[in-house]
């Protein structure tokens, strides 16, 4: 651990780190273009050049590793002069287009400017070079030469991350362009990362370039729903709708990364017609629109009915890879607690078995479920079901007569969707009582005796379990339609109407007993689950 | 004087193996087969020769920095990619006496325990290829490389490797880079080549004439080598003299020879009996010299670094009353403009922007107040890059505006 001086203060630094890492973990910020700590050092952009005791010149603080008694400046006059520089160079032959450009807001070159430049422009118009502009790279990628400060960043993660290698450097000298062979679009499935580490405009997301100006965005913190390992993301919204998924770095998770079919989920939730009213299934066999509180009661009634006359084996809790911990946990309190049931079932494609199957090197992951490992964990594979196959026999035989079932579509969608769907589906047709939470109508629903309308991903804040077992929050980023809720809170009022004696006003209420109830969820720091995650107990529940 | 580089270049057919052979050819390489490999490094350190491609680090320290017993293998590369304007001396003696480079090769990696070693080529130098390539295919098939060096139990491979035409893949890093096949793009240093090079190994850069140098000095010793020269820069150099001369070429001279006898002497002096008004002494990226800055100039590493220049590679241009100051900085930043990698912010935008003013100057169309800021341009590009491009720019810009800055004024005012 050598000790170094950065600007007459004493830090404590790793062995082996690079200046601008030590001096970023003592909350000194030195300027950067081309340094990404999650993609290997360049040093070509010159931005982070600082004055070091007895280097005659100045050198590049991500390409220069701490030594012991070591004495960094990083601002004074000849360091800001460089850098002041540096940044008059890259905008030369830049455009200077930032009223039409994507990036406004959030662009470091702006940013910088800013702080160190301010200068007027010396070069005339004419003398600028001119570069290709709005070239169409793909599916996810826009891109303008003219803009890109050549950095290399997007060039390296497809060379090192992807290992796809499409992005490259063309011509020399100030004719440099970044571009892929002929044109070709990128094709990766990580390919929009590339756009959040441009760190200008030149590479700009298809997806989301001229919806919204980012400063009219609020950001949530989120964790991607679309399959097991559970990225760190940011959710960007503004007035209930959602503009755009970028990745938040997670070291432990997803670095600074995002899969494509990940980013673009956000689609999903608004794709379809949302439940927003509950329905009850009247005399007639018709459903009715009802106030919660009355679907509410008719679920309870309902439920506590078949369970005098079946008794509790024939209730089932149907739990859901994609519902939150907070959910799971309730709804098998629920099932068990106050309906006498004892079997609980979530698996409707062996999302148990998928969860840990990797479906890259990089990220992704076969089971598209955010939750399995949560699901697993609270009991919800039980051993006699064997899945929702074996909850349809059972009801087939009659040994299952009424069910309590979350139900959510996958955000990632996949070709056996359809099956899983119609699974559940036939299960609710041969229930004599069903209770449906679903945030998303199908036709299959009118079978429901009850349909809760349940706030989707984005508009509840609750935990996810990971493929590591590592729990994590996401938080709530718009508000549900209708009169759609969290499941939690939902199934909370269930069980204050049953007379469950517990009151939880919040998910991290629910979450907070699930740590006393459940052993697995014991060790968990609740700090930890909102920042970085906390890894829960394994042991038994697999 | 002796000449250690020059002295087969005018013999017929130097170029064939047999010729070369029957002029003392390849001695030297026997020579220091029979030596220790240590002690083969131990000669050329005490012969003082410097590297000739144009930084003059001393050639027997920089073999001494290759690792011992690395579990990688080491690798020799010749750096004949002789790109630097006004330079064509590497050129002469790849044209005219392949086999010295051959055995000047042949000896470094017999001292660097090198197997395997390659010419990287400058592009445009296709036609040298193709002598190079048949002077090989000699030394292969008379045994002397191949799997066993001379007779000896030492295998050493020679490749030749034509590069693309950059510049800048003379910078050794660059060169590396270009060899494994990626884009010439100079590498971030630390680590240096001798510990990280090419394929991640141990490796020497060595320009074509430092190598050539050396089957001399181990054939005559390094004492007569050293005994040649000044205190601090032995031996002889190549000077590659163009411009206003009557016989601009190549000459090689002991180092301290005095510039001006240099250029009377050698070159035959400036045509019509114009006057001088400019020296840039050792290629195009180094300081311009004015008349009388020339007066006590001699030709060595110190000498010239005192003058406030450099001994470069030794490409001398000469330049006359009657030639304009501007038009020949603008030719300059032009080309550095033109062979700049790209890849660091300061030289890929300074190169580009310094040139422009210059066209807008020759143009007629500049301002006095350009002058300033070229300067500042100087500034902003000069020690802030990964290789020293911007700062081969920068050297030119500087010494030009402010050593003829009359002349660069008057072509702000409309000529």
């Amino acid at each position: 651990m050598p000790k170094l001086t950065i600007n007459d203060r004493e830090i404590e630094a790793r062995d082996g780190a690079m200046i601008i890492q030590a001096a970023a973990e003592a909350g000194i910020e030195i300027p950067h273009y081309c340094y990404h700590q999650d993609l290997p050092v360049d040093g070509n952009c010159r931005m982070c050049l600082v004055e070091v005791e007895k280097m005659p010149k100045l050198t590049p603080a991500c390409a220069t590793s701490v030594s012991e008694g070591m004495v960094v400046n990083t601002h004074n006059e000849r360091v800001k002069e460089a850098v002041r520089g540096v940044l008059e160079f890259l905008l030369v032959n830049h455009p200077v287009d930032c009223p039409v450009c994507d990036q406004a807001g959030e662009c470091r070159l702006q940013d910088y400017y800013m702080v160190y430049g301010l200068h007027t422009s010396e070069i005339p118009l004419e003398m600028k070079v001119r570069k290709r502009k709005v070239i169409d790279l793909g599916p996810m990628v826009v891109l303008d030469t003219e803009r890109c400060v050549l950095c290399s960043r997007c060039i390296r993660f497809c060379d090192h991350v992807t290992g796809t290698g499409e992005l490259q450097f063309f011509g020399r000298g100030d004719h440099v362009e970044i571009g892929t062979f002929e044109d070709r679009p990128i094709l990766n499935p990580y390919s929009g990362n590339v756009v959040d580490i441009c760190p200008v405009g030149a590479l700009t997301s298809r997806d989301f370039r001229f919806k919204c100006r980012v400063w009219f965005l609020h950001s949530t913190d989120s964790v991607c729903a679309g399959c097991s390992t559970g990225c760190n993301a940011r959710i960007d919204h503004r007035d209930g709708a959602i503009f755009r998924m970028i990745p938040r770095r997670n070291p432990d998770v997803n670095k600074s990364w995002l899969c494509d079919e990940g980013r673009l989920s956000i689609h999903e939730i608004g794709r379809g017609e949302r439940v927003r009213r509950a329905l009850i299934k009247g005399r007639d066999g018709m459903q009715a629109p009802a106030s919660l509180g009355e679907a509410l009661d008719a679920a309870n009634t309902g439920l506590r009915e078949a369970a005098r006359k079946y008794g509790g084996a024939a209730i089932l809790g149907v739990g859901s890879a994609s519902a939150t911990n907070e959910a799971l946990f309730l709804l098998a309190r629920y099932v068990k607690g106050q309906l006498g049931g004892d079997q609980l079932e979530f698996r409707l494609d062996s999302e148990d078995r998928k969860a840990l199957e990797p479906e890259d090197k990089i990220l992704r992951r076969f089971d598209k479920h955010p939750n399995s490992m949560g699901a697993l964990a609270l009991g919800f594979a039980g051993d006699e079901i064997g899945g929702i196959e074996g909850a349809i026999s059972k009801a087939r035989e009659g040994k299952i007569k009424a069910a309590v079932i979350l139900y959510y579509k996958p955000l990632v969608t996949r070709e056996t969707d359809a099956l899983a769907e119609a699974r559940i589906a036939e299960l609710v047709s041969l229930l004599e009582f069903s209770v449906l939470f679903a945030a998303h109508k199908a036709d299959w629903q009118t079978d429901a005796g009850v349909l809760l309308p349940v706030a989707a991903w984005t508009e509840e804040e609750g935990t996810y379990t990971n493929y590591q077992s590592r729990v994590q929050a996401a938080l709530q980023a718009i508000n549900p339609p209708g009169d759609a809720q969290p499941a939690w809170s939902l199934l909370a009022a269930l069980l204050e109407a049953s007379g469950d004696t517990s009151v939880w006003s919040s998910s991290t209420d629910v979450l907070s007993d699930m740590k006393q109830a459940v052993s697995a969820f014991a060790g968990i720091d609740l700090d930890s689950v909102y920042s970085q995650g906390a890894l829960i107990s394994t042991n038994g529940a697999l | 004087m002796t000449k250690v580089l020059l002295s087969n270049i005018d013999r017929p057919e130097q170029v064939k193996l047999e010729t070369y052979r029957a002029s003392g050819g390849y001695r030297g390489l026997e020579k220091a087969l029979k030596l220790d490999q240590a002690a083969v490094i131990e000669e050329v350190k005490a012969s003082g020769l410097r590297g000739r491609g144009g930084a003059g680090f001393p050639t027997g320290m920089k073999w001494g920095f290759v690792p011992r017993n690395s579990p990688k293998p080491t690798y020799l590369l010749c750096n004949a990619d002789e790109s630097e304007p006004g330079t064509f001396k590497d050129r002469l003696l790849m044209e005219r006496d392949p086999h010295l480079l051959i055995e000047g090769m042949a000896i470094a990696c017999y001292a660097l325990n090198c197997h395997l070693s390659y010419i990287y080529l400058r592009g445009e130098y296709e036609f040298i290829a193709h002598i190079l390539q048949k002077a090989l295919d000699e030394a292969y098939e008379a045994k002397i490389l191949g799997p066993s060096l001379m007779g000896r139990d030492f295998a050493l491979d020679i490749f030749l490797h034509l590069g693309e035409g950059a510049y800048i893949c003379g910078e050794e890093t660059a060169l590396i880079e270009s060899l494994e096949g990626y884009r010439g793009y100079p590498r971030l240093k630390p680590p240096f080549p001798a510990v990280s090079g090419f394929l991640a190994s141990p490796t020497v850069v060595n320009n074509v004439e430092t190598l050539c140098a050396v089957p001399w000095i181990i054939q005559n010793g390094a004492a007569a080598y050293a005994s040649m020269g000044t205190e601090k820069s032995k031996g002889t150099k190549l000077f590659s003299v163009s411009g206003h001369v009557n016989k601009p070429g190549v000459y090689e001279v002991e180092m301290g020879y005095p510039l001006l006898d240099f250029i009377k002497n050698e070159s035959g002096g400036i045509p019509n009996g114009r006057k001088l008004k400019a020296v840039i002494p050792g290629g195009s990226s180094v300081p311009v010299l004015t008349a009388q800055e020339c007066e006590s100039v001699v030709l060595d590493y110190e000498s010239l670094a005192k003058a406030g220049s450099m001994l470069g590679s030794g490409g001398v241009i000469v330049f006359d009353e009657t030639t304009k100051m501007p038009e020949v900085l603008s030719v300059i930043a032009d080309f550095y403009a033109h062979e700049s990698c790209g890849q660091c912010t300061p030289c890929r935008e300074g190169t580009g922007w310094a040139a422009k003013i210059l066209r807008n100057i020759v143009a007629g169309k500049g301002k006095r107040s350009d002058l300033e800021l070229l300067l500042k341009i100087a500034n902003m590009m000069e020690g802030k890059t990964i290789c020293p491009l911007a700062d081969a720019d920068v050297m030119p810009i500087r010494s030009f505006v402010n050593k003829f800055r009359n002349e660069f004024e008057d072509f702000c005012n409309g000529h």
